[in-house]
């Protein structure tokens, strides 16, 4: 079971890991024996309430027919079809293009890429706000007993507490634009952020700290000196986690006060049933998620050329 | 079949005018009626010895006699329950640079380079970049890893890691080197190799070593003189003056004075009262009649 993959191995199965699911999708948005629970009206027939285009229960049309036959009256015709929330891949893939370049729906609207960049600057401000404060405050409990102490019981239970249920005080507190979306994205962080750091703090070495002392090392210096640059690898590690989990509430955050961002955009795609533009949205965001971690996990490996040999040891 | 060994106690003339050398150079480590209370366990108890300066010491005794304890003491790294050490005559306290040590794990910096490492004490001690530099280059040609000066610690074998935290101890001109166990991750070849280079380095540069291990060899073949611990609690046994003479080689690992050194050590830590090895529990016999295997 623990045989290591070779490289090949490795990237066949990455494909693979993506390549199912899409083809799960394909499987039932192309085979009409697969599921496709409704019926999409060609030609209504003599019934009076059928339009083409439009889409019922295999049900419904199934007894419309057998009653239009029975009566010998024009028999409506139809295809199998999927329900309008499951649009088909090829139908997500044109709407990747065309979400770019429809024009917004109303006249104050904003274009998709609009809707992404506010959506990117909230978390870019939630998690630079969140770390300013939970890095340094992580790193002090890790090193310090009594820091840790003093502050970690609180954030324990803080960290319980759903970061969206603040939402309407922060709005309250905050106004109704920006402010809320960031804070809920901060307290959403923050408190898991002073934990994780704070164990990855604790995870040194504690002889790396001890050699340093016997070399003439103390106060400030063993956090600037040893600790900070010995956790360094781990905590760049620790970031991306919680970068990740920033992004989990961003929708949340978004619904707060007036609705901004990717968000906005796909409630109003959803309004006017464009579920092929939410699909392209929410990929969006995965696919943006996704490529802000490989980039990073790159940028780390140059980072810390030293952290390479852990998985040996 | 066994030969008769002389005591360990005799010395040959050079021998006997070493230790007279030895002795008349200053007293630079003095540990006085030193005890470590755990909670309710005495760890260590009534520890006196002294070293002189540029002596090598060994510190040997059964597992849990304390010596690592003692050499973490000496480091500052732990308080003492009671007594005191004094260095140079002045009470220690806490960890200094005054005090090198070499830890048995490997204790480099892995984000740092081999000469970076060897640098880091004289850069926390303030001096110029430059001058630490050409300082920590002289240390890694002393050891012998010059080549390796830009590397990263976990491009190094386990031997050269230890090189590497011997010349970091060093460069910081400490007055005395502690070593707790060094070499014990090390294979055999290797540590043979680390065990005839540190020799070569103490005997070009004024360092006393305090030296933790518990390979009987290791000791006699370091040492000018070996401590004995016994265990529960620790305490000194003995204080052996090493009659194998300098310099010391692979060779006289089989010579009388090394042999009695060791027949004399291993009566202290295995015959020592206390230690005694409990008796087997009986267990079933799983083997045939007559087919002992002694």
């Amino acid at each position: 079971m623990r045989a290591p993959l070779s490289r090949r191995q490795k990237r066949g199965l990455t494909a693979l890991s993506f390549l199912l699911p899409l083809l799960a999708w394909c499987l039932i948005s192309y085979v009409p024996a697969l599921w496709h629970p409704q019926m999409q009206i060609i030609d209504p027939g003599s019934v009076d309430y059928f339009q083409p285009g439009m889409r019922v229960d295999r049900a419904t049309f199934d007894a419309e027919l057998a009653e239009a036959t029975a009566a010998s009256h024009a028999v409506p015709t139809g295809r199998p079809a999927n329900p309008i929330y499951l649009p088909a891949p090829d139908e997500v893939a044109r709407a990747f293009y065309t979400a770019f370049t429809t024009r917004p729906e109303t006249r104050d609207g904003v274009w998709l890429h609009q809707s992404l960049w506010h959506s990117i600057q909230v978390i870019f401000w939630g998690f630079v706000i969140s770390s300013v404060f939970g890095v340094p405050i992580g790193i002090l409990c890790g090193s310090s007993d009594l820091f840790a102490r003093l502050v970690e019981p609180f954030v324990e239970f803080f960290r319980y507490l759903p970061a969206p249920a603040f939402g309407a005080l922060m709005v309250a507190i905050l106004g109704i634009y920006d402010g809320p979306k960031i804070a809920i994205i901060v307290i959403g962080t923050f408190f898991q952020q002073v934990l994780v750091i704070s164990n990855t703090t604790r995870k040194l070495d504690f002889a790396l700290v001890e050699a340093a002392q016997t070399l003439g090392t103390r106060g400030i210096k063993l956090l600037t000196r040893v600790i900070i640059p010995g956790i360094l690898p781990d905590l760049y590690r620790d970031q991306r986690i919680l970068l990740g989990w920033a992004w989990t509430y961003l929708i949340v955050a978004e619904l707060i006060g007036t609705t901004t961002g990717i968000t906005w955009f796909i409630t109003q795609q959803a309004r006017y049933q464009h579920f092929a533009n939410v699909f392209a949205a929410i990929f969006m965001i995965g696919i943006l998620g996704l490529g802000t971690d490989l980039l990073l996990a790159l940028a780390g490996k140059r980072l810390f050329p030293w952290d390479r040999p852990r998985a040996k040891s | 079949m066994s030969k008769i060994l002389p005591s360990y106690r005799e010395q040959l003339p050079q021998v006997a005018e070493r230790f007279a050398r030895l002795k008349s150079r200053e007293v630079l480590l003095e540990v006085k009626q030193l005890g470590k209370q755990f909670g309710a366990t005495t760890a260590l108890e009534n520890i006196n010895f002294i070293t002189h300066r540029r002596e090598l010491l060994c510190i040997v005794g059964p597992s849990g006699c304390g010596k690592s304890t003692l050499v973490r003491i000496l480091a500052g790294l732990e308080n003492q329950s009671s007594g005191e050490v004094l260095l140079d005559g002045r009470p220690v306290r806490g960890p200094g640079r005054d005090r090198g040590m070499v830890f048995q794990g490997y204790t480099l910096f892995p984000w740092l380079t081999v000469k970076k490492n060897v640098m880091f004490g004289l850069e926390i001690n303030r001096k110029g970049g430059l001058e630490s530099e050409r300082e920590a280059l002289q240390w890694l040609q002393l050891i012998g890893l010059e080549k390796f000066a830009d590397a990263y610690p976990h491009q190094l074998s386990g031997g050269m890691k230890q090189r590497v935290a011997i010349a970091r101890a060093l460069a910081n001109q400490p007055r005395i080197l502690l070593m707790d166990e060094p070499f014990g991750a090390l294979d055999a070849q290797t540590r043979a190799r680390m065990q005839a280079h540190l020799l070569e380095i103490w005997r070009k540069i004024d360092i006393t070593i305090v030296f933790i291990t518990h390979d009987l060899d290791e000791a006699i073949f370091l040492a000018d003189r070996i401590m004995v611990l016994k265990a529960h609690p620790g305490a000194v046994q003995e204080l052996i003056e090493v009659p194998v003479p300098r310099p010391r080689s692979i060779g006289q690992f089989l010579s009388d004075e090394f042999l009695a050194t060791k027949a004399r050590l291993e009566e202290l830590i295995y015959a020592a009262p206390g230690d005694v090895e409990e008796a087997y529990p009986a267990v079933a016999r799983l083997t045939q009649v007559g087919d002992d295997v002694e």
